[in-house]
């Protein structure tokens, strides 16, 4: 696992990944605030996350994979313990809350289907998503 | 009393290169200056026709507000929305909540789907020695841009105009080459006939001026190679005639059934009458020298707007100025009408504006409506010796002629031999008709 992502690394390339945000989804850039969610508060729909994936890739020159946010969220727990029945289970959201400590609390209800996970992602989220794959990016 | 559905035109919106609203357009149009000029969006220096008639401007964003929603669309997409919301604010009318699902949309869909850019791009990227190379693609940026999907699907372009109105009832693509914008709204007219729909935004879109579109034609000697005089190249109906003036752009009309028209006290341009089609099978790209195609489409929409040849009085010719369409169409006209043919005004206002490919049936739709509302033919731009073989037909010169229009026909004549006529009664007509319980 990557080292731990510092504020100070993230302050760098928000500008770029709230920028980048701005042109997926067709809004104003001041409306990209760290904590917005794109889902509730920009109205994000399932294809602009693929869109906006692929332009932070074009403009960090990072490779993400598809479903990284999740999938590192759930780490080593399996994924039978981390959502049954398209629930997110207990284990599952203690995860999420500690993988997704910019998204402010109150907006981790159970129960919560494994569905509407992407209605937590926040900017913030995808400046740290760009962080960790930079991170492991092998280095050239 | 019969139980037919009735349909009404009340609204119109268009892009053309000859204006990006329904007044510029009627404007030049009248003016019978042809739009065509050196090729501008791409470098053309190498191609046989170096000449087109671009459309400039007529940007969607300040119109739609919506920038979202412009990243899923195409060069002809903007063009769509900008020409449907025209329509739609003209006819004042808008699905709402309790009759969307009453409201069809039908589209004539553009012939290009995937840029030319675009597929420069996996080209050069994944394929610089012509084999593809399945390693590259993976990391090609068009192959991987889901947004590149997105606008290269051929039904980008109803599902655009559809989310953006919140039509809910019902929706086609129709493509047939140039014959689809009056197929489009021949389909929409049939949907609120046979009561599927109330109302529907009907049209069609197209833009072909880019290496890819304009090589193909070159390839065809479809297109006038008048590199030197652009404005004289489009010249329907003369006997020096060479080829069309691609063009591009949208033409969008709102539909309605006539009762709801009336009823909501609507501004009526013409009632959409009778919808034709006729299949030449003939050949991929040849048109029969005896109007054989045509000649069907035309009676069969006089027949379904139950008027008699007798009863026409423009016929907005699909007058590409190829010699062999032409020729075709003037042959099909002199069937059609017999010795009524001379009663028949008669332009193209392609010479005007160019062709507009999967478009033109469209905008040509609502110009058949202005002339029926203001009682005014636009004009056949750039006839200076009338061919003999068209000799026949009474075509409207180098200014507009007043006339009031009791119906009007509007042809559409496609690559692969699908024929579109469309019949347009003026509204008064109507009205006297479904008083006299008609």
């Amino acid at each position: 696992m990557a080292a731990e992502i510092t504020k100070a690394q993230v302050d760098e390339i928000f500008p770029t990944v709230a920028k980048t945000i701005a042109d997926a989804l067709g809004c104003e850039l001041d409306e990209v605030k760290r904590d917005a969610s794109l889902i509730e508060d920009l109205g994000a729909e399932s294809i602009d996350f693929l869109d906006l994936v692929f332009r932070l890739e074009r403009a960090f020159k990072v490779k993400i994979p598809r479903g990284k946010i999740v999938e590192d969220a759930r780490g080593d727990l399996p994924e039978a313990e981390f959502e049954q029945k398209g629930v997110v289970t207990e284990a599952g959201l203690a995860r999420l809350r500690q993988f997704l400590a910019e998204v402010p609390a109150d907006r981790f209800k159970a129960p919560l289907k494994a569905t509407d996970i992407p209605r937590l992602f926040t900017a913030e989220t995808f400046a740290k998503l760009v962080l960790r794959a930079r991170a492991e990016q092998p280095a050239a | 009393m019969n139980d037919k559905r009735r349909v009404a035109i009340t609204g119109v919106g268009v892009v053309t290169p000859a204006g990006n609203d329904v007044e510029s357009m009627w404007a030049r149009l009248n003016s019978a200056r042809s739009c065509g000029a050196p090729i501008t969006t791409f470098d053309a220096s190498g191609f046989s026709t170096r000449i087109a008639a671009e459309v400039r401007g007529a940007d969607a964003l300040p119109l739609t507000g919506d920038r979202k929603l412009l990243k899923f669309g195409n060069r002809s997409h903007r063009f769509a929305l900008v020409a449907a919301e025209q329509a739609m604010a003209d006819a004042g009318v808008a699905p709402t909540a309790r009759d969307r699902h009453r409201w069809g949309c039908v589209v004539g869909t553009g012939m290009m789907t995937v840029s030319f850019d675009e597929l420069a791009s996996v080209q050069a990227n994944a394929a610089p020695e012509g084999e593809l190379d399945a390693a590259k693609v993976l990391d090609e940026a068009t192959s991987n841009d889901p947004m590149a999907f997105c606008r290269s699907q051929s039904t980008a372009g109803v599902s655009l105009l559809t989310k953006r109105f919140g039509i809910a009832g019902y929706a086609s693509s129709v493509h047939t080459a140039c014959a689809s914008g009056g197929q489009a709204i021949g389909t929409a007219l049939r949907a609120i006939r046979r009561g599927a729909v109330d109302r529907a935004l009907a049209g069609g879109f197209d833009s072909m001026v880019s290496p890819v579109g304009l090589a193909g034609f070159c390839l065809l000697s479809a297109v006038s190679a008048d590199n030197d005089a652009p404005e004289r190249a489009s010249r329907p109906f003369d006997a020096t005639r060479n080829g069309f003036l691609l063009g591009e752009g949208a033409g969008f009309v709102v539909l309605e059934e006539w009762g709801a028209a009336v009823a909501r006290g609507a501004r009526i341009y013409a009632e959409l009458a009778g919808d034709g089609n006729s299949l030449s099978s003939y050949r991929i790209t040849d048109s029969h020298p005896s109007g054989d195609g045509p000649i069907q489409a035309m009676q069969r929409a006089l027949r379904d707007a139950g008027a008699a040849p007798s009863d026409v009085d423009y016929l907005n010719a699909h007058g590409t100025s190829t010699p062999m369409n032409d020729r075709s169409e003037a042959a099909a006209a002199a069937v059609v009408f017999g010795a009524d043919v001379g009663n028949v005004a008669v332009s193209s206002t392609k010479s005007v504006m160019g062709h507009l490919i999967a478009a033109a049936g469209a905008v040509e739709a609502v110009v058949c409506a202005l002339a029926i509302q203001r009682s005014s033919l636009p004009p056949n731009a750039n006839l200076r010796d009338v061919d003999p073989d068209c000799a026949h037909l009474d075509i409207v010169r180098d200014a507009p002629r007043e006339r009031r229009v009791r119906v009007a026909l509007s042809n559409s004549l496609g690559f692969g031999g699908s024929n579109s006529c469309l019949a347009f009664r003026h509204p008064d007509d109507t009205r006297a008709l479904v008083e006299a319980g008609r």
